[in-house]
């Protein structure tokens, strides 16, 4: 187990190194990416530009930059952007976390809440209006462009209707902590949610109802119908407990990508300056400290997301735990 | 030609589908309706929907109106394009900030985005083939090396691959050998599209080889030493087809949210072309004033999308085939 | 500067409306106390006065730094020169304008309790260039020293060039030349006083001690600014550094546009640093009219056509293009008549030096000038085009991504392909494309940006966008975008500087030929001035803008 796990972390390093490298590579072949002009200022003299590049590095070999740059992020942290001179962008990660950790943990709750509830009653109803409905829906869930449903839930609530009593409690886009004030981060966030878990909602509906369907047929599912157990009972007791394997499994993986950036147009459409607009600002911006500390963070989630995933898998399913 | 067999049996299967069916029409009737896009734009609507128009003035009733209306307020602030006229010879839906007919505009917008993301689905299934038979088939380090690669594009998240992608290929645009696209090319999302989907695809391609390999026909196949090429072409290629044709319509509607989310972002299809993605961040601007700008195309994107999914259901209860999903949002 | 509004800039209230004109005259009682409430989208990177280019920085730093000298924070004219801060009086040169001396004022103390004195001015001229200072070369390199400080920074000395007595508590300045907008630089916030023993490098987010009735308290860039009162500060002149009303000043960063729009219509915000979205102001016009503050200010979006290579090395489609754009069609992309007038010339209205010229208008020619932009000229342009015999080719559009950018591209592609040529349009995110147009390798065509000077003169435009050394092949920093040189009109120039240093008006008077010359040669298209839509809450009360600075928030009083 133990050898295992550094066998993984190995890995990983791996990987992140390599991420990096390519970031790096990509960066300096871009034209017009050379920040020196955009640090030295507009219209500074050529022997300011000198300097600049003198004193930012740009005039030693990339292997030394490189190293220089992991040096800045990962030790002294004190690596700055090059489009804002002067801005740090280790504080600007840790400040965008929280908005993105709100955001995907409040989607979170209801994706996984409303999809049980969906998965499950279709998978009752089987065959019936309620089932095709339901399913409908969720296909419809899937369909929508999550970017366009921010843009008409913003339409609704901040242009159309907002002086409506319905929709008059809306804040304006932004970001609230919670440790400011928790009605108004809810406030602020509970459209937001609605919008991002709209698509999972049918995703996880969709996959709970095949997986429920397919294990109603195994023999404990007909031993504990035969027992006598109402059908509601069976299926949670015993069709949910096994079917949750998919499902963990899958919303390890959708939930740590989200929180490594995924929900970026989320995040860009209500204007929550998270992890994924933070990202998606460094890359249009060419501004490479701030994509290198991004997409490092991110990669970190995902990697240990699909790690936890991992574990939960073996704990939860007897048969993958015999097999090692 | 699939008269009988299984592929006959699908077919059957599918014409009897009524919703498929349905979703296929709407697919078609989308499909000619936007390839009719130079038509309605020349002959009916009359407006050449790629040139800002905003100085100009348009019938409508019979009265001369400016394209971008002035707003009585006292400090005579802000103007605002042409609302929807409900004509189709002028502005059915409106115009947009620079004057542009949106109506034409949403289907000249629906040919890219329809070009974009069937060339994306079918260039990923292309290299998700490849790559997921040579995995499956040689097995070994073919496999290790390749099934790990897609993990390491599985582990990114997709929209950021393909952002990150993108915008380095808009700045300079795309040099492969001697070619040159350039960076308003279609060409260019296309294939982004496809290269961050390949993991999407290559995984259930791969699996599907692997269990055909050990399958008793192909054990009996090599234990008569038939050459592997032959095995490769007559036993396992037509059996991977089934997960193909499931995987061909979930992914071109992948594609199709991938395409309009990258045009969203400004780094798909570059102005003053359109697509449903542009025109919906062009509507950004006009939320307040104008919403139609923004509603017309993602509704155009739910709708397709919508039949994109339910043919892909209906061709895999034909088939028999499980999918596996991933997406990002 | 490119991203007009987001650099510095230099401008005026006009304040237009009437109800809101009124109150600011008739004064009404003074609201000292409060906290003003301040947003933008974005931090404004490095507080480092010396080092930031920012203007919403610099609208921070005019209340929080002084220099020698600096600009009227009230309502005045948009051309105006700097008036004395720190100095008791701007000088007259002496020795043909190669020698400054200014006379520090006493008992003036840092925010830290520390006195001012001349050796501080004297560090912190050797710091512009310590910090590598972004206007270092351009606009103090031409102190005594300053050429070597600019090359060897970190053995910067300044020994000849500025000299403290802490006797007579002068501080002198010699030249290498004269030079007649030495003490407008002196104002601008590079060369704002600061006490002789801050680091010799860029701050970043701890603000150094200065002078002003504020201070920095705290900032963090990914959140929000704090400033409270500076309680060493005494007023010694209400026109150069008021006193301030708030209390305090909060300064809220990560607020989108919109979102601040709403904000500031319900009061949450006093004041919001972005230009307002254009889809808002239907709505600030009919809604909160008494609220809306339309501001001029010198700025000019202009397309730099490359006088190089291929079809603008021709002056004939120089001049095709010029008279084939519709302005007007221009103004619409940015808000109509409201908000924006056609430009006809390099310098913007209101410019020192401005007199109203257009050659390129239907009916005018630049031997027969207009007054004024009235409308495209097609048959002439076309007629050009022809002559010139490069309709067919190529040409390529290359613009930021905002969308009052990328509007006004497809509206010059537009003109573009109906005057024959293969016209397109590439987008790049600004903060590259605003280097990527300078560069010279990169053989840009035609490019779309925007400019607005540092101070009032028509030298930042002039001579900035279109002198001969200002152009440097091969490099991103290469602001002469066209890539234009003629020796005469530099030597025009030349002389026009000379002679203000003893005749502004004179002087002026060859600005404005300098700019006639650049219009008959059209290595530009301008195309727009814009004006600044301020809405205010509804709680600030009086006069807040000034000239330059557009606002000043030590003169928010709040109810």
């Amino acid at each position: 187990m133990v050898t295992a796990l550094f066998r993984r972390l190995g890995q990983t390093l791996i990987v992140l190194i390599g991420i990096s490298v390519l970031i790096f590579a990509v960066f300096f072949a871009t034209p017009g990416a050379d920040p020196t002009a955009r640090i030295a200022g507009k219209n500074a003299s050529p022997q300011t530009m000198e300097r600049v590049r003198h004193e930012y590095g740009f005039d030693r070999s990339l292997p030394v930059q490189y190293a220089t740059m992991m040096k800045k992020l990962f030790i002294t942290r004190d690596l700055a952007s090059y489009t804002n001179r002067g801005q740090l962008v280790v504080p600007e990660i840790i400040q965008a976390a929280p908005v993105t950790l709100s955001l995907v943990c409040g989607a979170a709750v209801i994706w996984v809440l409303a999809s049980v509830a969906t998965g499950t009653m279709a998978a009752r109803w089987r065959g019936t209006w309620i089932d095709r409905g339901l399913m409908m829906a969720g296909l419809v869930g899937i369909s929508i462009p999550v970017f366009w449903l921010g843009e008409v839930a913003n339409l609704v609530t901040q242009a159309r209707y907002h002086d409506t009593w319905m929709f008059s409690w809306v804040p304006g886009p932004g970001y609230v902590p919670l440790t400011e004030h928790p009605w108004a981060w809810f406030k602020a966030l509970v459209i937001p949610w609605i919008v991002l878990a709209v698509m999972f909602v049918g995703i996880y509906g969709r996959v709970l109802r095949a997986d429920l369907v397919a294990v109603s047929g195994e023999d404990f599912m007909r031993t504990a119908r035969a027992k006598g157990l109402s059908p509601w009972r069976v299926l949670i007791r015993h069709g949910l407990r096994t079917s949750m394997i998919t499902f963990i499994s899958l919303f390890g993986l959708d939930f740590a990508q989200l929180l490594g950036g995924g929900a970026l147009l989320t995040e860009v459409v209500f204007g929550l300056q998270g992890v994924g607009r933070l990202t998606y600002q460094a890359l249009a911006g060419l501004d490479l400290p701030l994509i290198m500390a991004s997409v490092m963070y991110s990669a970190v989630f995902v990697v240990l997301a699909n790690a936890v995933v991992d574990i939960v898998y073996v704990a939860l399913d007897p048969r993958i735990r015999d097999g090692r | 030609m699939f008269s009988s067999g299984p592929w006959g049996q699908a077919i059957r299967a599918l014409r009897y589908n009524r919703s498929a069916m349905i979703a296929l029409a709407v697919l078609l009737a989308l499909a000619l309706l936007c390839a009719l896009a130079p038509i309605y734009a020349r002959h009916i609507a009359k407006t050449d929907p790629f040139t800002s128009n905003v100085a100009g003035t348009v019938l409508v009733n019979g009265q001369e109106t400016d394209i971008m209306q002035p707003n009585d307020n006292p400090l005579h602030l802000g103007l605002s394009p042409i609302g929807p006229t409900w004509h189709p010879q002028s502005f059915l839906l409106g115009a947009d900030s620079q004057g542009r007919d949106v109506a034409a505009r949403l289907l000249y917008g629906g040919r890219n985005s329809l070009i974009i993301a069937f060339g994306a689905a079918t260039l990923c299934i292309l290299m998700a083939s490849c790559i997921g038979i040579a995995a499956g088939f040689f097995g070994g380090i073919t496999d290790a090396v390749l099934s790990r690669l897609m993990d390491i594009m599985w582990a990114v998240p997709v929209y950021l691959f393909a952002i990150s992608l993108s915008i380095v290929t808009i700045t300079q645009g795309l040099k492969i050998g001697p070619f040159t696209i350039a960076s308003d090319n279609l060409m260019i999302p296309v294939f982004i599209i496809a290269l961050v989907y390949v993991p999407y695809a290559a995984r259930p391609v791969r699996g599907r080889v692997m269990t055909l390999r050990s399958a008793e026909f192909v054990i009996a196949a090599r234990s008569l030493g038939v050459p592997r090429r032959r095995i490769l072409v007559k036993d396992i290629l037509p059996n991977v087809l089934p997960t193909l044709v499931v995987l061909a319509p979930l992914l071109t509607a992948l594609s199709l949210l991938a395409e309009s989310s990258l045009s969203f972002l400004s780094i798909g299809v570059q102005a003053p072309a359109a697509s449903w993605g542009t025109i919906i961040q062009d509507g950004e601007g006009l939320i307040y004033t104008r919403p139609m700008v923004a509603v017309a195309p993602g509704l155009m994107i739910v709708i397709t999308v919508l039949a994109l999914n339910i043919l892909g259901d209906g061709l895999r209860d034909a088939l028999d085939v499980r999918e596996t999903s991933r997406r990002s949002g | 500067m490119t991203r007009l509004f987001s650099f510095l800039s230099s401008a005026v209230l006009l304040c237009l409306f009437s109800p809101a004109m009124a109150e600011g005259i008739a004064r009404p009682a003074e609201h000292a106390g409060g906290t003003l409430h301040l947003a933008a989208q974005s931090s404004p990177g490095t507080t480092d006065p010396q080092v930031s280019y920012f203007m919403a920085m610099y609208q921070v730093e005019a209340v929080v730094y002084d220099g020698l000298t600096t600009f009227t924070k009230g309502p005045g004219p948009l051309s105006r020169h700097a008036i004395a801060d720190l100095a008791e009086s701007i000088p007259q040169p002496q020795d043909d304008g190669h020698t400054w001396i200014f006379h520090l004022r006493r008992n003036i103390r840092f925010s830290n309790g520390k006195l001012l004195s001349p050796d501080d001015v004297v560090a912190s001229m050797r710091r512009i260039f310590r910090v590598n200072s972004p206007t270092a070369g351009p606009y103090y390199s031409n102190i005594v020293g300053g050429a070597e400080c600019l090359k060897d920074p970190d053995h910067c000395t300044l020994e000849n060039g500025v000299i403290a007595d802490n006797q007579a508590w002068t501080v002198t300045f010699h030249l290498t030349r004269p030079d007649a907008e030495f003490a407008d630089r002196l104002a601008f916030n590079h060369a704002v006083i600061l006490p002789a023993d801050t680091p010799a490098h860029d701050t970043g987010n701890s603000a150094p001690p200065g002078t002003g009735p504020y201070r920095i308290v705290s900032y963090d860039p990914s959140s929000s600014m704090r400033l409270e009162r500076n309680t060493h500060f005494r007023q010694w002149d209400a026109a150069a550094q008021p006193a301030g009303y708030p209390d305090r000043i909060e300064y809220r960063f990560g607020s989108d546009p919109e979102s601040s729009v709403t904000a500031i219509e319900n009061g949450q915000y006093d004041w919001m640093a972005e230009n307002i979205p254009l889809d808002r102001l239907a709505e600030l016009g009919s809604r909160f009219a008494d609220r809306v503050h339309i501001v001029d200010f010198l700025n000019l979006y202009y397309a730099a056509l490359n006088v190089n290579i291929p079809p603008f090395n021709s002056l004939k489609v120089r001049e095709a293009l010029n008279y084939a754009v519709n302005r007007h069609a221009m103004v619409i992309h940015n808000g109509g008549p409201a908000v924006a007038a056609p430009s006809c010339q390099m310098l913007p209205e209101g410019s020192p030096g401005f007199e109203p010229v257009c050659y390129w208008t239907r009916g005018a020619d630049p031997q027969h000038p207009a007054l004024r932009w009235e409308a495209p000229d097609m048959e002439k342009a076309k007629q050009l085009v022809r002559e010139s015999g490069t309709a067919g080719q190529k040409v390529t559009v290359i613009t930021a991504q905002q969308p009052e950018y990328m509007a006004m591209a497809n509206e010059l592609r537009s003109t573009l392909a109906e005057l024959g040529y293969d016209a397109s349009v590439r987008s790049m995110v600004q903060a590259v494309q605003f280097g990527y147009i300078q560069n010279s390798d990169n053989r840009v065509q035609i490019s779309l940006t925007g400019w607005n000077a540092d101070y009032p003169a028509a030298s930042s435009y002039l001579r900035t966008l279109l002198a001969c050394d200002m152009f440097h092949p091969h490099s991103d920093n290469s602001i002469n975008i066209s890539g234009y040189c003629d020796p005469d009109t530099d030597r025009l120039m030349d002389r026009a500087a000379d002679l203000s240093v003893t005749d502004r008006n004179a002087g002026d008077r060859l600005w404005a030929e300098a700019d006639r010359r650049f219009m008959a040669q059209v290595p530009t298209v301008p195309l727009v001035q814009v004006r600044w839509v301020m809405p205010l809450s509804a709680r600030v009360k009086g006069d807040v803008s000034a000239p330059v600075y557009q606002v000043v928030f030590s003169r928010f009083q709040i109810r």
